[in-house]
């Protein structure tokens, strides 16, 4: 009977939509996986998993802190620390894989999947050195992950703040901490991964073709597989009550 | 908030700089052991007819393997304070033990994955690991404290909600992600091809080539560590205090407000732009490699 309370069914779907973010955000992140760390491809030289899970965690650490020490915090509130944490952590990282490929690689950088910079207007054909699928971040690549990274943070701080809400009467603080923060990592790390068969393994970021192609068919994918991890969370939270 | 204001930006610094520390070290273990993704051309070298001698161990993904260390540092670490151990022996020796392992998995990494390689005569050298992994578990083991170090500091001073292996274990996930994300692109795109002019750019045609002549000798780990510690590390580990800092400066001086929110944006925009500067200084430095269509015709 407890899957048919109404405030656990908003719980579920509210945990669907978060994984639905964090799926969405991986999409707009710049990642070049094994090529980009050789200068051989544009974005990020990591994967997929890596960086969004690892950007989604600084998150949820200032969402957590937020949530914990701020009695009067909402939901909006709790869900822009976390996407204030995982900006801060991409934006650092893409700002010193920079300054790597700016000055200790020393290439230009440059998109494969557009001829111009759609926000700075720069041309970026003309600065693919041969033989490779562009290098380093340029701006819209820059943009796109602060952009996600954004997005991922929010639905990370979003699934913490349901299920904190979820397992805090039925748990000592400190249990419901730890049950929420270990459940939120899964639930990103699923949601990490579903988008990285759609894009397989690198992404632009938005202006990649690639992200209209498949980004409908991982967020279809990541809300299902997120209402599914929503429905673990309440049964969990059954067994805890009895 | 738990302590004053100059406390809380006391604790902050401290974080920053053993932020500042355990990226660097991360990075550079990294190099030393040879993981992540620029590790994919020292194991296809010896396909490509270019036997080396550098250590090839690529345990999981970088983040994963440094999550796992310092978990394990983490939970060593809350165990020996719970039979009240004084905090920094029972941080040292949590960490030793999960360097430890660390050191354990490389071992076993590099031999089966050379013993995978035999068909193309790659020898597995015995003085190669023997004094390669005891750099590997240094590197961690410093690597290792700092982090635990910093979730002891946040739970136990600053009052974190999470507990010291937990926290330990998304500091260890996330140094991995930098680390993988900036300094081994400096091992990657420069070091492993070294040879080649500098600004050239790398053709993927170049993949398994790696660079094996070191400045005296044959090149290895070591020396590949030496070089990476001047930059890629450096980065690596200013990437991971930028992060440490700036994700808790602006609630530490404004509160849980939307205030403290803005001005984390304002220090993403400050990135962002810092970022536009390098490209545009580095489009300037290096190409463009082809010329304009156009340009070329009315040069004919």
């Amino acid at each position: 009977m407890v899957a048919i309370d109404p405030t656990l069914l908003t719980n579920i779907f509210l945990i669907g939509l978060s994984g639905t973010l964090v799926c969405l955000a991986v999409h707009f992140i710049p990642v070049g996986g094994a090529p980009a760390a050789m200068a051989q491809a544009t974005g990020i030289g990591t994967g997929t998993v890596e960086l969004a899970a690892g950007s989604g965690l600084v998150g949820l650490i200032t969402a957590s802190y937020m949530y914990a020490y701020e009695p009067l915090a909402d939901i909006p509130l709790v869900m822009a620390a976390g996407a204030m944490g995982s900006m801060v952590m991409l934006a650092s990282t893409m700002f010193a894989g920079s300054l790597i490929y700016a000055y200790g690689v020393a290439v230009p950088f440059a998109s494969a999947q557009v001829k111009k910079d759609p926000i700075t207007g720069d041309r970026q054909d003309l600065y693919i050195s041969k033989g490779t699928q562009g290098q380093g971040i340029p701006t819209i690549c820059f943009v796109s992950g602060v952009v996600g990274a954004a997005l991922g943070g929010a639905g990370g701080g979003l699934i913490y703040f349901v299920l904190m809400d979820l397992y805090k009467p039925l748990l000592s603080m400190t249990s419901a901490f730890a049950v929420a923060g270990v459940f939120t990592m899964g639930v990103m790390y699923v949601n990490s991964v579903i988008p990285s068969y759609g894009v397989g393994g690198t992404i632009e970021g938005v202006h990649d073709p690639k992200f209209r192609r498949v980004v409908g068919k991982d967020v279809i994918t990541s809300f299902f597989v997120s209402i599914l991890c929503g429905l673990l969370a309440v049964l969990i939270a059954g067994g805890m009550s009895v | 908030m738990v302590l004053d204001l100059t406390m809380s930006m006391a604790v902050l610094a401290l974080l920053g700089a053993l932020a500042t520390i355990a990226g660097c070290l991360e990075d550079l273990e990294s190099d030393v052991g040879s993981q992540s993704n620029p590790n994919s051309q020292v194991q296809l070298a010896p396909q490509m007819g270019f036997l080396h001698r550098i250590f090839n161990k690529a345990i999981s993904g970088e983040p994963i393997s440094n999550g796992m260390s310092a978990v394990i540092g983490g939970t060593v670490t809350t165990v020996l304070l719970s039979q009240k151990f004084y905090p920094l022996t029972a941080i040292v020796i949590g960490a030793f033990i999960g360097a430890i392992i660390l050191g354990i998995f490389a071992t076993t990494s590099y031999a089966g994955r050379v013993a995978s390689q035999t068909r193309f005569k790659q020898p597995l050298y015995m003085d190669i690991m023997r004094y390669t992994t005891p750099t590997i578990i240094g590197h961690n083991f410093i690597m290792n404290f700092c982090l635990v170090a910093i979730a002891y500091i946040q739970f136990e001073v600053l009052g974190y909600p999470f507990t010291i292996p937990f926290l330990a274990l998304i500091w260890g996930i996330s140094v991995g992600a930098i680390g993988s994300s900036v300094g081994d692109v400096h091992y990657g795109g420069e070091r492993e091809f070294q040879n080649r002019e500098f600004g050239c750019g790398l053709n993927t045609a170049l993949s398994g080539r790696i660079v094996r002549k070191a400045e005296s000798g044959l090149r290895n780990s070591i020396d590949n560590v030496w070089f990476c510690a001047k930059f890629g590390g450096p980065a690596t580990g200013i990437a991971l205090g930028l992060t440490v800092f700036f994700s808790s400066w602006p609630t530490t001086l404004f509160g849980y407000t939307w205030t403290a929110i803005g001005i984390g944006v304002l220090i993403v925009a400050v990135l962002t732009i810092m970022n536009r500067l390098i490209e545009l200084n580095v489009r300037h430095a290096y190409g463009p490699y082809k010329e304009e269509k156009n340009e070329k015709e009315a040069k004919a």
